[in-house]
């Protein structure tokens, strides 16, 4: 794809990302609101990365715990959103795997995360022609490897401007994140495209 | 894994298009619903945070069986939750009271005297195990609760760190 039209970042991230700073740096002090707003705004994502690492979801509370805990303590280095985000994930994906790794469960196949794609029942002609489209998706991504799976299951739930740096925590400098999640969407949307038998190299 | 150097980092963002972020979307909306996170999770979380001491254990859940209750009341199940930690296995057994509340029945191993606090969203219950590291709460109500097990007394004597479990759902 040669011709990909630059992202306009939105207006209201930048606030986001002070609030942020604004909210870590009263943790620091001792606010207990403060944390608990982080806790509620970014548990979401770190679910999801817990969850993408094959964890029971009870596994995954404990990991969530873990991880807010020890945050705790690396509260003083942290100075900006995305380094917040990149922290929390690489910490909640490698306890993860710890985990899943100690207790060798059986993790939840694949199968498993295809056949839980709720059944919305009917709805309005709109609905079901979103519906599709997810649906569509939904089979896309799992025929993506596991390891695009994972990345992209991540990737979307990382707020955007905070992307560049949860990729390069995440173990995969810039230079290589970003060709690995361009060729994982290159490769979803080849797959969306309906060529999947043929191009998939 | 080596720490990021945050100067280094040109916008990954770069590389993707709308097409793209209009995939992620996709992707985070078909999460959201086929993998939510539980609801009551972040304030369990806050509830957990809240409580942190300088120096704790966090103890594991370890294993949860369900059995028929002792007090065969109908068909009243007990719970018997084991928790691990370093130092200390923490075993409960919950029964449901007649009124609403539960009994919980303990059992540190390795057996010594303990303070056993129950934190719950109302209040906190504090009883003391005995030296076969017995201890029981007649009625706790339902809801998130969680155990905090502390030095006997207060003045951080050579029993240790005070040790706490995850929230629970009583």
């Amino acid at each position: 794809m040669g011709d990909r039209t630059p992202v306009t970042v939105r207006a209201s991230q930048p606030d986001r990302s002070e609030r942020i700073v604004r909210l870590v740096s009263a943790a620091r002090q001792g606010s207990e609101d403060a944390l608990g707003e982080i806790v509620t705004e970014l548990s979401p994502l770190l679910w999801q990365v817990a969850r993408a690492a094959g964890l029971r979801t009870s596994d995954a509370e404990d990991v969530l715990q873990t991880v807010w805990m020890r945050l705790l303590d690396h509260l003083d280095g942290i100075r900006t959103s995305a380094a917040l985000t990149g922290w929390l994930v690489v910490t909640t994906r490698r306890e993860a795997w710890r985990v899943s790794a100690a207790t060798r469960r059986q993790l939840p196949a694949d199968t498993e995360f295809l056949s839980a794609l709720p059944d919305q029942g009917p709805g309005s002609e709109e609905q079901v022609i979103i519906d599709d489209q997810r649906r569509a998706l939904w089979q896309a991504i799992g025929q993506l490897s596991p390891r695009c799976q994972e990345l992209l299951r991540i990737v979307a739930f990382v707020p955007r401007p905070d992307y560049a740096v949860v990729a390069a925590e995440l173990g995969m400098p810039t230079g290589s994140i970003g060709p690995t999640r361009a060729r994982c969407l290159a490769k979803l949307r080849a797959l969306l495209a309906g060529d999947l038998e043929g191009s998939s190299r | 894994m080596t720490p990021s150097e945050p100067g280094g980092i040109t916008p990954a963002d770069e590389s993707l298009d709308e097409v793209d972020l209009e995939l992620l979307d996709g992707i985070r909306e078909i999460f959201q619903a086929a993998d939510p996170m539980p609801a009551d999770l972040p304030e369990r979380l806050r509830f957990f945070l809240a409580l942190r001491e300088l120096e704790v254990e966090v103890a594991r859940l370890s294993t949860e069986e369900h059995q028929p209750s002792l007090a065969a009341r109908g068909a009243e199940m007990s719970r018997t939750i084991t928790f691990d930690s370093d130092s200390l296995t923490i075993m409960i057994r919950i029964d449901a009271n007649r009124d609403g509340t539960v009994r919980v029945d303990g059992w540190l191993a390795p057996p010594q005297r303990r303070e056993i606090q129950m934190k719950t969203t109302l209040d906190s219950l504090i009883v003391a195990s005995d030296e076969q590291g017995r201890f029981a709460f007649a009625r706790v109500p339902r809801g998130t609760a969680q155990l905090v097990v502390r030095p006997e007394d207060s003045e951080q004597s050579e029993t240790g760190r005070s040790v706490v479990t995850p929230a629970l759902i009583l």
